[in-house]
């Protein structure tokens, strides 16, 4: 599975994979060119990594995101996640449901649906069968620990409520990567901590690849490898 | 409040629907076997008619009459299966004194309270439509009588009543329907019976033909009018009252345009209800289709919603629409509207509805689908 790298960390053998999401000279720019988002990106990042995306707003952070997760298309350059190559002209919906978990800043989660059909919708119309798909989305919600608040609907939810049900969705289809547009940010610091402590703590156990873009640094300290954008550039990318 | 809205646009077509299938029932009704094909009425000329007389029971509009010698000419003709005359008048039940209206004042004749005779041979009733639900018919030249559906409704009639018209008694003996709601809401008698009645005798208004087997009615028809190109002409319509029928074409038409308005404005509402509410959840669109989903799947989801939406509008608007249909057959405002609870209506009803569902879904679907994920996310 691996090429047999090793590093060693903390006195722990710590198994080096390979590349998840490749990304060469990627270009994004919108309104016809006269706004650019991206400006030639060069990433990788491997399996099972946390990497932290910062900078100030607008230079690109979500844009850069939302290229990870074929959400969006980029201009030029090359991008390659999970081993599918991104540049095609696709419908990538797949690729999303296989493969990626989004959790944003605000707005996660359908309003009309309740928390557990919520944490559903991901399996609607896949080959999981109702039964696990209730299963695993209640045990989603337990781990996350809202089991007892299956019923209710978003809205009677705090805020940091409703990114635990969000990040509990994230996960439901067992995704490679992890894609968390500043999951903390509409958050206060306590609420923050234990969104922050919950999405670690899934990138451990489950050993999932976890992009999160933020603008604190206490957040950002905490992933094996910080990238700073500006502009639209990696500016540097240091190990935390 | 989308549903609200739904519901009136579909409470609307219902209403009228309801009321669309009530009224022309007559001219929709199939001709049943034994039904004539067509009937002979005279000709007018335009001035006061040759007979002169409006006879002591309200007649109807002028109508100029037949004499009912042309009968057995008429059932010479080669063609011709059968031939029997009917004498149709109008007159004022609930006044006995007014039974007397000539028809040179109609105009104090009050519409509503107006009950059409009919003389008819007793042998021949199927000829007009008429059949007996109750009871039997009536005797030649006896003071019998049968009563329309409705009019038996209305005027708490039953077997073994008595009415009175023209200052005779006369048992009522059974109760017809004819699906024409202007002869349900009717009186029929014996032809000599209403002859002698209205001092008619000898005169008919129209004479229902049928064709024998195998012989052409338009054919037919057209050979009758060449026959006495000055005296008579046909009619398709069965109960030869034309007027009173393209009234009800007239209606039929008004009601099927008001209710493809009422489609359309129900429609409309559908599309701009789910416009509003795909703009409205731009956002939510987004969040799917960045958790996985396909345009189709958003297509399916946008369309399904606007099904549901219609399905829900249509329970409010049956409600809605036979409670106003209700209301009006209750106050009496049209005479005979028998508004028709058939299968058929609520199957046309929910057809509509999962119709409008579809195609107002369509549009705001397809926006809804080209919504790019990353621009949804970013709308707030
Ligand atoms: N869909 C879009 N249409 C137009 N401009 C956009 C769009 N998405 C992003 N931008 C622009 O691209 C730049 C980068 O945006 P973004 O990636 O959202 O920055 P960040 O997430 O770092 O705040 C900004 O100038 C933003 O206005
Ligand atoms: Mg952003």
């Amino acid at each position: 599975m691996s090429d047999g790298n090793i590093e060693v960390r903390n006195g722990n053998m710590i198994e080096i994979k390979e590349n998840i999401i490749e990304i060469k000279d990627l270009t994004k720019s919108f309104d016809g060119g006269n706004i650019t988002a991206l400006d030639g990106i060069n990433l990788e990042i491997k399996e099972g990594e946390f990497v932290s995306i910062m900078g100030p707003s607008g230079s690109g952070k979500s844009t850069l995101l939302n290229m990870i997760g074929a959400l969006d298309k980029a201009d030029s350059g090359q991008i390659k996640v999970a081993g599918i190559d991104l540049m095609q002209s696709e419908d990538f919906s797949k690729f999303r449901l296989n493969k990626i978990g989004f959790v944003f800043q605000l707005h996660n989660l359908i309003p009309n649906l309740t928390v557990h059909e919520n944490v559903q919708i991901p399996l609607i119309e896949t080959d999981v069968t109702d039964e696990e798909m209730i299963e695993r989305a209640a045990e989603l919600l337990n781990s996350v620990n809202l089991g007892n608040r299956l019923d209710q609907l978003p809205t009677k939810l705090s805020g940091g409520e409703r990114q635990r049900v969000a990040i509990a969705r994230a996960l439901v289809n067992h995704p490679s990567i992890i894609l968390a547009d500043e999951p903390t940010g509409a958050l206060d610091s306590r609420m923050g901590d234990i969104i922050l402590n919950l999405l670690r703590e899934i990138h451990q156990k489950e050993n999932v690849t976890l992009v999160l873009v933020t603008h604190e640094d206490y957040v950002a300290n905490s992933a094996d490898r910080v990238i700073n954008m500006m502009d639209g550039k990696i500016v540097d990318s240091n190990i935390a | 409040m989308a549903i609200f809205g739904i519901a009136i646009g579909v409470a609307a077509v219902i209403g009228l629907g309801l009321l669309a299938e009530g009224l022309p029932s007559s001219t929709q009704s199939a001709l049943t076997a034994g039904a004539a094909d067509f009937s002979v009425i005279a000709k007018t000329s335009g001035t006061e008619g040759p007979n002169g007389q409006g006879g002591p029971v309200g007649s109807f509009g002028g109508q100029e009459l037949i004499n009912q010698t042309k009968i057995g000419e008429i059932q010479q003709i080669s063609g011709v299966g059968s031939a029997v005359g009917v004498l149709r008048t109008m007159t004022n039940l609930d006044n006995t004194t007014s039974t007397t209206t000539n028809s040179s004042s109609p105009g104090e004749a009050n519409f509503q309270s107006m009950t059409t005779l009919i003389g008819i041979d007793s042998n021949s009733i199927s000829m007009n439509d008429i059949v007996i639900t109750n009871g039997s018919v009536y005797s030649n030249g006896a003071n019998e009588i049968i009563i329309g559906k409705s009019a038996a409704e209305r005027s708490n009639k039953t077997i073994g009543d008595t009415i009175s018209i023209s200052n005779q008694t006369f048992k009522v003996v059974g109760i017809y329907e004819t699906g024409n709601f202007q002869d349900d809401g009717g009186i029929v008698m014996s032809l000599d019976k209403l002859q002698n009645l209205t001092n008619n005798t000898g005169e008919v208004s129209l004479i229902l033909v049928k064709a024998s087997n195998g012989a052409d009615s338009d054919e037919l028809a057209t050979a009758i009018q060449e026959q006495y190109p000055d005296e008579l002409t046909t009619s398709s319509s069965l109960s030869g009252m034309d007027r009173m029928n393209q009234g009800l074409d007239v209606i039929n038409t008004a009601v099927w345009a008001i209710s493809l308005v009422a489609i359309l404005v129900g429609g409309i509402i559908v599309v701009i209800t789910m416009l509003k509410a795909v703009s409205e959840r731009t956002r939510e669109i987004g969040v799917l289709r960045a958790i996985g989903w396909t345009r189709q799947r958003i297509i399916k989801m946008i369309i399904g919603e606007s099904i549901l939406l219609s399905l829900i509008a249509i329970v409010v608007g049956l409600i809605v629409g036979i409670g106003i249909v209700e209301i009006l057959g209750s106050t009496g405002m049209i005479p005979g509207l028998m508004p028709s609870f058939s299968v058929s209506l609520f199957v046309k009803g929910i057809g509509v509805a999962l119709l409008l569902g579809i195609i107002g879904g369509i549009y705001p679907a397809y926006r809804a689908s080209k919504l790019e994920p990353t621009e949804a996310l970013r709308y707030e």
